[in-house]
């Protein structure tokens, strides 16, 4: 019902557009009719006057003619398809348009977040980076220290390791020498003296 | 080999008896006679602490010895029984632990002298009145000689050493020297 009165609506609006275009064209070709008519008139009377109305008529049955085919004929009910068709493309492209645009929010938030999550990984991987970076470097730092610790500490070792044999060494040779000397030097009056010496020790002790 | 714990129960027991009839020294002096008999006659001691020997056998040679010695019956019979209960090897410890209960109940200490030349009797004299001044014990002084102490004297009495030898100081000094105390 409501289809009938859209296209009525359509069928006057179209009436109302040639009607319009009629009465615009009409006196314009009336008043160019009469400027070139005076001309012609001298010579052809009132001729070109009759063609025009001829000519209107002729228009105007041809506008009546098609109003009336189109009314017959299945024009209608095409155009009526064509219009329903139209827009459910129109519909359809506008759910299509609604799915894009939420498809590309979605896709522009979906884009967004991964940017967010590369930029927080990529700083999270800068930040354990640094810190990885900090402590090997520390750990090198401490394992430098360490091994030279170690080396000051071998060496150190090794030196009072030497000092130690070589103080042996001269303690065994001086204490050789200096028996060997005391053998040879001592008399009965050295011993005297050191029995002497042990006596006064021993009477000390108590 | 017979331990010192069973040379000192035979000592201890011959002690008593020497104790009880007051001839203990006798007795240890009879002991320390025979063990240095024993030590002289090698082939005596090796026959009677022998057990390849039957213990007749070896009565028979104990008493050929005791027959020629003036012990008393008491060390007689305590040196069969020692034969007997095939103790006699341990003679000499025996000996021994005899003569440290008899020093004890003397008062008396060994004192074990050794010196690189010989002392003369005074030095001697002075150096045992030291130490029983130091033991609070009449000191029985045994002299030795050791020249590998090079001057000096050294004096053992029981568990301790008294060491006054050269060869001691020169230690010392080298003990010094290699702990680095006088660089």
């Amino acid at each position: 019902m409501s289809r009938d009165k859209g296209l009525l609506r359509i069928y006057k609006k179209t009436l109302l557009i040639l009607g319009t275009l009629f009465l615009v064209w009409a006196p314009t070709a009336w008043l160019w009719a009469a400027e070139h008519g005076g001309e012609a008139a001298a010579h052809d009377g009132g001729a070109a006057t009759k063609d025009l109305i001829a000519r209107c008529i002729n228009f105007g049955l041809m506008v009546i003619i098609l109003f009336v085919v189109i009314r017959k004929s299945s024009m209608k009910d095409f155009f009526s398809s064509r219009r329903e068709s139209i827009r459910e493309k129109l519909d359809e492209l506008k759910r299509g348009k609604e799915l894009a645009e939420n498809r590309v929010k979605e896709l522009e938030q979906k884009l967004k977040a991964f940017e967010e999550e590369k930029k927080r990984i990529l700083e999270q991987f800068k930040a354990e980076g640094i810190a990885e970076k900090e402590r090997i470097i520390k750990e090198a730092k401490e394992r430098a220290k360490q091994i030279l610790e170690q080396a000051e500490f071998t060496i150190q070792r090794e030196m009072d390791a030497a000092r130690g044999r070589l103080r042996q060494e001269v303690a065994e040779l001086a204490t050789k020498k200096a028996e060997e000397m005391i053998s040879k030097e001592i008399t009965d009056k050295d011993q005297e003296h050191l029995v002497s010496e042990f006596i006064d020790r021993v009477e000390k002790l108590h | 080999m017979i331990s010192s714990k069973i040379s000192r129960r035979y000592a201890k027991a011959l002690f008593g008896i020497g104790r009880e009839d007051g001839n203990y020294e006798t007795y240890g002096k009879c002991l320390e006679e025979f063990a240095r008999f024993c030590e002289e006659n090698e082939n005596f001691f090796k026959v009677i602490s022998s057990k390849i020997f039957s213990t007749e056998e070896r009565i028979r040679v104990l008493e050929a010895v005791l027959a020629k010695s003036d012990f008393p019956d008491v060390v007689k019979n305590f040196l069969r029984v020692l034969l007997d209960k095939d103790r006699i090897g341990a003679i000499s410890g025996i000996a021994q632990h005899y003569r440290k209960l008899t020093d004890e109940v003397s008062n008396i200490t060994r004192a074990n002298i050794i010196t690189a030349r010989p002392l003369k009797q005074e030095a001697l004299e002075e150096l045992k009145q030291g130490l029983e001044k130091l033991t609070g014990k009449t000191v029985v002084p045994d002299v030795s000689e050791d020249d590998s102490l090079i001057g000096g004297v050294v004096v053992k009495i029981g568990d301790m050493i008294l060491d006054g030898s050269v060869r001691a100081q020169l230690e010392g000094l080298k003990e010094s020297l290699k702990r680095g105390e006088y660089s």
